[in-house]
Parts: structure tokens; C-alpha cells; sequence
């Protein structure tokens, strides 16, 4: 079920709130059945996979902490061994899991592939929905426990709980334990809550439907043309496109998930503080996802002796947590191009020109905002062939000529201008801000009810209606 | 007491308008959208007999009769040397059961045996629209059924044009034209097209995009005025979850009729529905390719081969089962732009000359094939 729909706005929220705000004594029983049944509806089978998880996920940290009565000589070191051994377990378990369902088909194909024969069978095994996010979160919560920056670990329903929780089981943000250990035992909801929550919900709602989806059609219909013979001006329309699309569906899915999370009592982290106004890569990467990127900082970069073994470390340091964030992303090689870019870029400015782009006040700004985009041209193309076609459209390279040019640019920039405009203003911290300040204001009331009925709108007219369910 | 409890509903009241906006106007809501779906199927019934009572010269050959006669009578009307051509078919059908991506290898086929027959006969199976039958498959929606056949482009002795031909051309059409007049380089024909057209709504007051200005055009007064040669005409996509076929049917014969009678003498081309990817279709929804080839066939029986073909270009971009080839599209609908030049020969090759018709169908003597 996605936010986004009919189904889960009118159907699966309003009788859940409910049934959450009747029993503030079995809150956690309540909303791990809510969310079990959330993500059921979509994944029938793979929520026996996720439940088979946080089972086996507890019984480690169980296992982890288990003290025998007797008393013995040697006890704190079995212990402290015992504990480094159900860690790497667990977490090789976790990662294994991932890998067969995530990276399995793409190992064996790139294996295949070198070897020029079918040594790995493929399996096509369906990606279960959020494996990345719920993997990296119960990963964070056995690294915690074993360090012991967790207080009072969770009982079983907790732990279930803080895993399964639908506001950010799909899509993220990574919460760890400690931000939500507070309100997992007992949570207040108050009536401003609700309040705050819901208008929270509805700027995502509107974040991801009203501007997200409808940007996103003019990068497809830019790469329903075809990638190779873009006017260099077409291609990079596409590029700020897409690089539109995927922040504010992603920004959009997060807010919501903030949104629901007040509602439910909760605070969820912010993931987004406004990545494309950043002045360098490395400052693009403090403000895109934020909780991924501390994620690896935490618990891989950190681990591996971060920036204080030398600079040869921390460069392979770097390319090592490069690689892996590429690779989270999905299981191609572009994704892991596209990692190896932001490495290499990265790395380049820590050692060179990266305090000249932030003491500039241009400089960084055009840099970023033109770096950001070709970034995501690499994210998006997953075809090699067609990912070099574009990349070359991009600096004005064709191998054939051109096909899609000015009297199309002109078309586009028509259809979609006003739409651009209202996406870069939203990119800036403007409309945030303003949000803040007048966010109990009627006009700001009528502002979200107009947003939210907006968007029920795209959607039903999007999907449920069988006249405009196709526009070719 | 009470005092206290209006207090605290006026303060809850006054503490989350937002929500209670939004449950207001999410009951008034429900209470709408659960009409709609009755809705929509009045809707239906209306723009049927919205259709059906603009026809009323027509109606003998249309409304009089049940669903399977009327298909029928449409047809007789238009095609008339369809019995002879059906025999032929079935015969070429039975043999070649179950099979679908046959149709290069059946032109053949059917050529050869053209070839053996002669005189009259010979005559009117080059101006028929020929049907490939397999056995078709059960399908449970109140969009389409199985055709169970595969319309081949009319059979005729198609002359190879140039893009002097299509200087007195008017291409009507949905996204897949707006393709051909983007990326096709078929400069001189006049294109109206747009994003979710259907054959419902070409003709009607809303109008529809000229390609050349970028305006909405009124498709009633240009057809009045500029007198075209030929007429493409390519639209079913998005009549796919939209009405059943016989309904397409109906009205796809009310725009090609409305469009002879205001130009005269004009050659009218029903281009076949380009089939989608293997990803794209989807048996779940109407949105896959036995409901595309059910409108195909469906707009197929309007051809008459000599002054309505029907073009079938699907052979050019199709595999074997009818999926549209994965390489050649982003979404599994539409091309890329570079594969247009493609469609464009095919178009080429298609060219009518008037005189020709003439020729044969006054001197009476068989075609050189």
C-alpha cells in the first residue's frame, strides 16, 4: 500500500487512527497489527519474510545478552565473545538475506557475464518492498545493542514494533533505536499532534503527487524519445526533470512519514534539509537522506578508522562506503558508477577546491546545481548504451543527429514552464520557512485542504478512473 | 459540568480545524465518489445512445439489430467483397490455428494463392482486408473479448511514394501520431493530434492540437474547409478502458463517414494500433494486447480497399507474439524517436494513386501480381 492512494487515505489511515486513539493502553499491539496488515495487503507473502526477521533479529540480541546463572571464572570474557559472535552473525545473517533478494540476479549475471557461460543460476526473485530500509535499521539496532549506547533494549513487541511501523517501514527514514526508545514504551497523542500531523502528511502528500508525479512525466516523455538524440538543451530539461522528480518524491515520502509519525506520537527524523541548495557535494550529501548517510558514517565509515588513519585509508575508506551507498540503491552497475562519481567528486573536493566553493556565495550554487543533475542522469539510466548517449547529448555529443530539438524544447518548456518554476521554489527553503511561521493561519488551513484535494484528485484520476486511466 | 465540556469540544475544536476540514470534506467525498462508479456506466449508456440518435439516417444498418448482427451489418455496408475474402481467410485460418506471429509468412502465403485465382475474383480479393483466425482465449472484461483473428493491411498494389504524397495529408491521432509528426520528418502533412485522444472526442468542440501552430483547432471546421487528399487516421489507445469494441466500431464508421461526406473523393488510411511491450500488457487490466488487436480488427472492417485501407504496422516493430520489441520503446508504448523513419517508409510504401483504382475496376482486367 502506498501513501499515496485511495485505498490507504481513506480507508486504511482514518480506520486505523481510530482504533489507535480508542486503545491508548495496547498502542504497540495495535500498531503492529496496523502495519503487518499495511504491508500485507501489498506483499502478501514477504510479510512472513519480514516477521521471520525481527523474530530471528531478537532472539540474536537475546542471545546476545543472555547471562548464565552459575558463576564461573571466566564469565565477562565467554560473554564478550559471545557477544562479538552473535553480531557478526546476525549481521551476516541480515546482509544474506538481502543480498539473495536484492543483489543475487545481478552477482550471478555479472558473474556470468565475465565468465561468458552460465555458472550461477539467475533465481528472479521479486524484490521484497523496503528490504533495504528495514535490513540497514534492524543492522543499527544490533550494532547499538552491542555497543551498548542503547539503555533499555526493546522487549519483543517493542522491537517488532519499531521495525514494522508503517510510517517509515517502506520508504524510510532509517530511525534508530535511541531517537524512538522514549515513545516506544508510552506515547501521548494530543489533539495538536493530530493536528500538526496531518498538515505535515498533506505538504508531503502534495510534495509527492503535485509535483513529484507530474514532473515526472516530462522526463518520460523526454526518454520516451529516446536517450542519444537530445538537443543538448532537451537533455538537460530531462536532467533537472528527474533530478526534480526524485527529490520531492523521495523528500515528499519522507515528510509524510514524519506526518503520520506525529500523529501516531512519534518523532521521526528529518531526512531531506534542502539538498540542492547545498555549495558543495560532500554538503549536498549532509543534507540528501540524512539518515542513510549517517547510517554508513556510524556504522561503516567510522568502523573502517574513518579520516584518522592516514590519507591512503581514508581515501579507500571512502570508496569503499561510495560503493556500498551506490549499491543500496538498487543492483546495477550504473548505481555503482554512479557511487564511484560522487566518490571521486567528493574526494577531489576535500583535497582541493572545496573551501573555495564554500566561501563563495556563485560559485558552489552553479556548481552543485549543475552537478546534481548529470549525477542523477547516471542514477537513472540504468542501460549503459543509453546512459553514454545521454551523458554525451548532455555536452552537445551526438553519434547521429539530432531528433528532438528546439520545436520540442519549446513545447515542453510551454507545458511544463509554470510547473519548473514552482519546483525550484520548492526546492529552496522559502515555502518550508513560510510554513513555520504561518503554519496556524487560516489562509495556511485552506492552503493544505486545497493541497490535499488537489492530490486525492491526480490520484484518483491517476489510477482509479477508468476514462483517463491511459493518456496517450 | 456541561459548561466544562463545550469548553474542551469548542477548544478541540478550535485546536485542529485542519483535521476536522478534512473529515468533513473526506464524508462529503465518500458519499460522491461511491456514485461515480454508477456513474460511469450511465455515462456509457448515454454516449451510446448519445451515438446512436446523431445516426438516425443510419439507423436500419445500425440499431435495428442485436450487437453480433449489427457488427455484421457494418461490415456488409462497407465491404462489400467480403464473402469471398472471409471464405479464403477461413480456410487460411484453419490451417494456421494457434499461430499469431505468422503474418510476414502468411502475406506470402496468401499472395501465392491470389495468384491463382483469377478474373473477378482475383479483383476483389486485392481490395480486401484480410483476417488471420486463431482460437481465442477467455477474457472477463466488459472493455473487449478475444477477436480470435488478426487483420492484415488491406491488399492492394500499393505504389512507393515519396514526401511530395503527403503535401495533401492530414494525419488524426493520439500520442503514437504525435510521434510520426515529431520525429517522422513528414513535413508537409498537417498533424492533429494530442496526448488522450480518442475517436470520442476527435470530432468534438474541444478540439484538437495542430501540430503546426500549437493551437486547439476545431476538427469539424477544418475538415469543411481544407479539402485533404488522405486522411490517416490512428486512435484506440485510449479507448482501451473506454466503451466496448462494438462502440469503437460504431463510431470509428460515424468519423469516416462524416469525414467522405465532407471531403469527397478523399482516401481515408485506419492505421492499426501499434501493439505494446511484454512488460506493458496486462491481462489484469484492459491495457494489453488482445483488447489493442480487438480494436485493430474492429477498425480493420471498415477498410474497403478502395477508398478506405487499413495499414498494419505492426509487423515492423512487433516479436513473434505481438509484443512491441523491448528495444525499441522507454514505457513499452512508444517508440523512440530514432525508429519513426521506419513507420515513415512503411508509409511510403503504402501510397494510393486514384487513376489506378479506376483503371482496374472499369477495364475489369486482373492486377500483374
Amino acid at each position: 500500500m502506498l501513501f499515496s492512494s485511495v485505498g490507504f487515505l481513506f480507508r486504511f489511515l482514518p480506520i486505523f487512527i481510530i482504533i489507535y486513539l480508542m486503545f491508548p493502553k495496547y498502542r504497540n499491539i495495535v500498531l503492529l497489527t496496523g502495519s503487518l496488515i499495511f504491508y500485507g495487503v501489498g506483499e502478501p507473502f514477504f510479510v512472513l519474510l519480514l516477521l521471520l526477521s525481527v523474530l530471528v533479529n531478537y532472539g540474536f540480541t537475546r542471545y546476545m545478552f543472555w547471562e548464565p546463572r552459575y558463576p564461573q571464572s571466566n564469565r565477562k570474557i565467554k560473554a564478550a565473545r559471545r557477544r562479538k559472535r552473535a553480531i557478526i552473525l546476525v549481521i551476516a545473517l541480515d546482509l544474506s538475506v538481502l543480498f539473495v533478494f536484492k543483489y543475487w540476479d545481478f552477482a550471478a549475471g555479472s558473474i556470468n557475464a565475465a565468465a561468458g557461460k552460465g555458472v550461477l543460476p539467475l533465481l528472479s526473485l521479486a524484490l521484497p518492498l523496503g528490504i533495504s530500509f528495514y535490513t540497514f535499521q534492524m543492522i543499527s539496532y544490533q550494532i547499538d545493542c552491542y555497543r551498548g549506547t542503547i539503555e533499555t533494549r526493546a522487549g519483543l513487541l517493542s522491537f517488532a514494533t519499531y521495525i514494522c511501523m508503517f510510517p517509515q517501514l517502506i520508504a524510510g527514514p532509517i530511525v534508530r533505536y535511541g531517537e524512538v526508545a522514549e515513545r516506544m514504551e508510552g506515547r501521548r497523542v494530543r489533539i495538536r499532534d493530530l493536528e500538526n500531523g496531518l498538515k505535515l502528511f498533506t505538504l508531503g502528500l502534495g510534495l509527492k503527487v503535485l509535483l513529484a508525479n507530474q514532473i515526472g512525466t516530462l522526463w518520460n516523455l523526454i526518454m520516451t524519445a529516446g536517450a542519444g538524440r537530445l538537443h543538448p538543451l532537451v537533455a538537460w530539461l530531462g536532467a533537472f526533470a528527474y533530478s526534480f522528480q526524485i527529490y520531492f518524491d523521495f523528500w515528499g515520502y519522507s515528510v509524510m512519514a514524519m506526518g503520520l509519525g506525529k500523529m501516531l506520537g512519534f518523532s521521526i527524523p528529518r531526512n531531506f534539509d534542502h539538498p540542492y541548495t547545498s555549495r558543495s557535494l560532500s554538503e549536498f550529501w549532509r543534507r540528501w537522506h540524512m539518515t542513510l548517510g549517517s547510517w554508513f558514517k556510524e556504522y561503516v565509515y567510522i568502523p573502517m578508522g574513518g579520516s584518522r588513519k592516514g590519507n591512503g585509508r581514508t581515501i579507500c575508506n571512502l570508496l569503499v562506503v561510495w560503493a556500498l551507498t551506490g549499491l543500496w540503491h538498487g543492483a546495477a552497475w550504473n548505481f555503482v558508477l554512479w557511487g564511484i562519481v560522487f566518490f571521486l567528486l567528493i574526494s577531489l573536493e576535500k583535497r582541493t577546491f572545496g573551501k573555495w566553493l564554500e566561501k563563495s556565495l556563485v560559485l558552489g550554487h552553479v556548481y552543485t546545481v549543475l552537478l546534481i543533475p548529470v549525477t542523477w542522469v547516471i542514477f537513472a539510466i540504468t542501460d549503459m548504451g543509453q546512459l553514454a548517449g545521454y551523458l554525451g547529448n548532455l555536452v552537445g555529443y551526438h553519434r547521429e543527429g539530432i531528433l528532438v530539438g528546439t520545436t520540442q524544447l519549446v513545447r515542453y518548456l510551454k507545458e511544463y514552464g509554470a510547473l519548473i518554476i514552482a519546483c525550484v521554489i520548492f526546492a529552496t527553503p522559502l515555502p518550508v520557512n513560510l510554513y513555520w511561521k504561518w503554519k496556524d493561519r487560516w489562509f495556511v488551513v485552506l492552503i493544505l485542504l486545497g493541497i490535499f484535494w488537489c492530490s486525492v484528485r491526480e490520484i484518483v484520476l491517476g489510477s482509479n478512473n477508468p476514462f483517463l486511466y491511459f493518456r496517450f | 459540568m456541561n459548561r466544562n465540556k463545550i469548553r474542551t469540544f469548542l477548544e478541540i475544536i478550535y485546536n485542529c480545524p485542519f483535521v476536522l476540514l478534512v473529515i468533513f470534506t473526506s464524508v462529503v467525498f465518500l458519499i460522491f465518489f461511491d456514485g461515480t462508479e454508477g456513474r460511469e456506466d450511465g455515462k456509457n449508456v448515454a454516449a451510446l445512445r448519445m451515438i446512436e440518435e446523431k445516426n438516425p439516417a443510419k439507423e436500419n444498418d445500425i440499431t435495428d439489430r442485436e450487437e453480433q448482427k449489427e457488427d455484421s451489418s457494418i461490415v456488409e455496408e462497407v465491404q462489400k467483397p467480403k464473402e469471398q475474402g472471409e471464405k479464403d481467410v477461413k480456410n487460411a485460418g484453419t490451417r494456421k490455428e494457434n499461430t499469431i506471429g505468422i503474418k510476414k509468412d502468411l502475406k506470402c502465403k496468401t499472395d501465392n494463392k491470389s495468384a491463382e485465382i483469377s478474373g473477378k475474383q482475383e479483383k476483389e480479393k486485392k481490395h480486401a482486408t484480410e483476417f488471420v483466425e486463431y482460437t481465442p482465449i477467455e477474457t472477463d472484461s466488459r472493455y473487449y473479448s478475444d477477436a480470435g483473428k488478426i487483420a492484415l493491411t488491406t491488399v492492394y498494389d500499393y505504389v512507393l511514394e515519396n514526401e511530395s504524397y503527403f503535401n495533401d495529408a492530414a494525419f488524426l491521432g493520439d500520442s503514437r501520431t504525435l510521434g510520426i509528426s515529431d520525429y517522422a520528418g513528414l513535413e508537409g502533412a498537417d498533424f492533429f493530434c494530442d496526448n488522450g485522444m480518442t475517436i470520442y472526442k476527435l470530432l468534438e468542440d474541444d478540439g484538437v492540437t495542430y501540430q503546426k501552430t500549437g493551437e486547439k483547432v476545431d476538427m469539424k471546421e477544418i475538415l469543411q474547409e481544407k479539402h485533404y487528399g488522405k486522411i490517416y487516421i490512428m486512435l484506440g489507445m485510449n479507448e482501451l478502458g473506454y466503451g466496448d469494441t462494438p462502440m469503437y466500431l460504431r463510431q470509428y464508421l460515424k468519423v469516416i463517414r462524416q469525414i467522405k461526406e465532407w471531403q469527397p473523393g478523399v482516401i481515408i488510411y485506419v492505421m492499426a494500433n501499434l501493439h505494446v511491450s511484454q512488460e506493458k500488457n496486462n491481462m489484469e487490466t484492459e491495457f494489453n494486447n488482445i483488447n489493442i488487436n480487438d480494436k485493430n480488427v474492429a477498425s480493420a472492417r471498415l477498410a474497403n480497399g478502395s477508398d478506405v485501407f487499413y495499414l498494419d504496422c505492426n509487423p515492423l516493430f512487433t516479436d513473434e507474439e505481438g509484443y512491441l520489441l523491448a528495444e525499441l520503446t522507454f514505457d513499452g508504448v512508444h517508440l523512440y524517436a530514432q525508429h519513426y523513419d521506419k513507420w515513415r517508409d512503411f508509409l511510403f510504401a503504402h501510397g494510393v494513386e486514384r487513376e489506378e483504382i479506376q483503371q482496374t475496376e472499369t477495364s475489369g482486367v486482373p492486377g500483374d501480381s
